[in-house]
């Protein structure tokens, strides 16, 4: 009897303990249409989702991932759908007014695209230091919500660029390849993924690659602005991350090459 | 501190200075510990620079080779591929690593990629046309190859450059405090030293020259003499000694005028009776011993009570006071001359025979016969005097005396004014035999 007793006793501890793991929502940005809402295969993604399990794993946390466009995970974030935004975000003082961002994760820059065959003429047009700033009468795109979109849409009006805003990168390359683009503004990190997997030689980076007006620097993990304590839990889960190797061996899983 | 070469230090109490020499040493022991841990301050600033930022620095240097690394590797695949999509995906990832922020921090290492980006991308632009391109263009990149060699190795001495300034703060710092403490310690040596030096000159010594003085403090010697000291506590013991030598000699005195009163009549000024005693059973004895000639003899004044009563007892003490100057002009210095009480007087001639001392009798009976003596209101009066004279170096000096007192009884019984001798002991064994 006693026995039983202590039993239940036990149970319900452990249920106590059970129902105190924390459950998080991840927000994962999704760079093909295709593969919204489904888990992600390879890459960026599967790398981010890699990350935040592990991330997860540090602070005692149960995560739940979902695949969303990049357009929808800050608003996500600010009306508590999400806990955490893997995002690929690059810190701007107008974002920093929205949410919280973790300590950065990476660096990132940014870099025009174009179709191989549109090159030469390009390069023709405005020289082979070529800058979004020294476009001029192009339809150019971009992700909606993206620095590299918001930077298009500054210069748009002024250089008279036709600007089309979409949900993923896929999207941007379909246009850019059945020729509804001229150029267009991508994150190069993002954009690596979603080009492996296109013919060899149909499309093409130009010009230098953009670190400035935002178009690039280090990245973070978006959160809500009220939760301090996790976004130290999650800085102190990347500390630990990296101290101990994981990272790297993550970054080595998902890429040939360093994203640091 | 030696006050001896500082004469203008000379008058501080070397208490003060003990506290001073005390009050110095913590102040530059302190000092010195504040400098140390300052240079342990610097120490641990340089060591947490070292930590917060040139580690972290370094390692973005040590990812910037990694990347240049990467970028040759690729760069290379880019020639070595053999299928278009495998050239393709190393194209991508030298323009991705070109184009990483880590890269184009670093104005050289981004220079050197975007020209490495720029030639591939060309080489491969010239190989859609020209199936040989890569075969053309092998030996250009292999420099270009060896220049990003070079620059991966640049980059990661510079990295670890970094670190070396940190590391000469630190271990300057720590010379630095090094030198500090040895200095502590020789100064703390020195202060010991000087301590020591101190306390033996202005406590020890004094201490041990004042014991001396102590030891050997006499009336006999003057006051000692100390140079004054530096210690005011010494200074007062040694005034104190010098009071101390002066009560001495004071008391030398007063126990010299105590034994003058006791010793001698206070009216003549002469031997009084009891000391007469004592030094004449000395003398009698040390006279008999080496069978010395030795004499004694008693006197009286004849008439003195007729003075006494005719002219009053001032003059008679008058009398008495001259009688006794006579006597000691008289007599010579080693006689011994007694107011034996009243008029009386005793003598004892030293190494004199009984006919010798008649001779100075005689001499003072008739001094004394024709000496006037003036009075106080300017009378004269002239006295004469009775001796008996006895030998005294075959008997006790009681039996002398009695038998100069027999003698002198006799002179009285004769007429006064004269000097009688008393019969030898031969004599008056013979006479008792008779």
């Amino acid at each position: 009897m006693r026995f039983s007793l202590f039993i239940l006793l036990f149970c319900c501890l452990c249920r106590t303990a059970v129902a105190e793991v924390v459950e998080l929502r991840i927000a994962l940005w999704m760079a093909d249409v295709r593969e919204i809402g489904q888990p992600p295969a390879d890459g960026l993604a599967a790398f981010n989702e890699a990350l935040a399990r592990q991330i997860c794993r540090r602070i005692n946390a149960r995560c739940s991932t979902g695949n969303v466009p990049f357009a929808d995970i800050l608003p996500g974030i600010e009306a508590r759908r999400f806990d955490l935004g893997f995002g690929n975000f690059l810190r701007t003082p107008e974002r920093e007014k929205r949410v919280a961002f973790s300590d950065p994760i990476w660096n990132s820059s940014s870099r025009l695209l174009v179709r191989s065959d549109n090159n030469r003429r390009l390069e023709a047009r405005f020289g082979p230091e070529i800058r979004p700033e020294k476009l001029r009468d192009l339809r150019v795109g971009g992700v909606s919500g993206t620095q590299q979109y918001a930077y298009l849409e500054h210069l748009a009006g002024r250089r008279g660029l036709a600007l089309s805003g979409f949900r993923t990168m896929s999207e941007v390359l379909d246009r850019l390849g059945d020729g509804q683009l001229d150029i267009c503004l991508l994150p190069m990190l993002s954009a690596y993924d979603l080009l492996l997997r296109e013919a060899p030689g149909r499309f093409e980076f130009i010009g230098p690659p953009l670190v400035d007006n935002g178009l690039g620097g280090t990245v973070h993990i978006a959160l809500a602005k009220e939760r301090e304590p996790l976004r130290q839990a999650v800085n102190s889960a990347i500390a630990a991350l990296r101290a101990d190797g994981t990272y790297h061996r993550l970054l080595r899983q998902y890429f040939p090459f360093s994203l640091e | 501190m030696n006050l001896g070469i500082f004469p203008g230090l000379r008058g501080i109490r070397a208490g003060r200075v003990f506290s001073l020499l005390a009050a110095l040493f913590v102040l530059t022991f302190g000092i010195v510990v504040v400098l140390v841990v300052l240079d342990q301050q610097r120490v641990i600033e340089s060591t947490r620079h070292l930590q917060e930022q040139t580690v972290p620095e370094i390692l973005r240097y040590q990812r910037l080779a990694r990347n240049l690394e990467q970028l040759r590797q690729e760069g290379e695949r880019v020639f070595t591929a053999t299928t278009p999509p495998a050239r393709q995906q190393a194209m991508f990832v030298v323009m991705l690593v070109a184009s990483h922020p880590s890269v184009l921090e670093h104005a050289q290492s981004a220079a050197l990629a975007r020209e490495t980006e720029r030639f591939l991308n060309d080489v491969m632009h010239r190989a859609a046309s020209d199936s040989k391109a890569f075969t053309t263009y092998r030996d250009e990149w292999l420099r270009l190859s060896a220049r990003l060699s070079v620059q991966v190795e640049d980059v990661s001495i510079q990295g670890v450059n970094l670190a070396s300034s940190d590391l000469n703060e630190v271990s300057g710092a720590m010379l630095l405090a090094r030198y500090k403490l040895m200095a502590a310690l020789g100064l703390v040596g020195l202060f010991l030293l000087l301590f020591l030096f101190m306390l033996s000159r202005h406590l020890i010594h004094p201490l041990q020259r004042i014991d001396r003085v102590l030891s050997g403090l006499s009336v006999d010697h003057p006051s000692p003499a100390f140079e004054p000291s530096a210690m005011r506590e010494i200074h007062a013991v040694e005034e104190a000694i010098g009071e101390l030598h002066a009560s001495l000699v004071q008391n030398e005195k007063a126990r010299f005028a105590l034994e003058e009163l006791a010793n001698n009549d206070g009216l003549t000024g002469l031997t009084n009776r009891r000391h007469f005693l004592l030094q004449a059973n000395a003398e009698v004895q040390r006279g008999q011993r080496y069978e010395r000639s030795l004499t004694v003899g008693m006197a009286d004044l004849d008439f003195f009570k007729n003075l006494n009563d005719t002219y009053g007892h001032a003059a008679g003490d008058s009398v008495l006071r001259s009688l006794a100057g006579l006597m000691r002009e008289t007599f010579r210095q080693s006689d011994m001359i007694c107011r034996y009480g009243g008029e009386e007087f005793a003598f004892l001639f030293p190494e004199t025979t009984l006919a010798e001392a008649q001779v100075l009798a005689e001499r003072l009976r008739s001094r004394c016969a024709g000496y006037e003596i003036i009075l106080a209101d300017g009378r004269e009066v002239g006295v004469c005097i009775s001796i008996g004279l006895a030998n005294a170096s075959r008997c006790s000096l009681e039996t002398a005396l009695n038998r100069a007192d027999d003698a002198l009884y006799e002179a009285k019984h004769q007429g006064r004014n004269r000097v009688v001798l008393a019969p030898s002991g031969e004599q008056l064994l013979l006479a008792d035999d008779l």
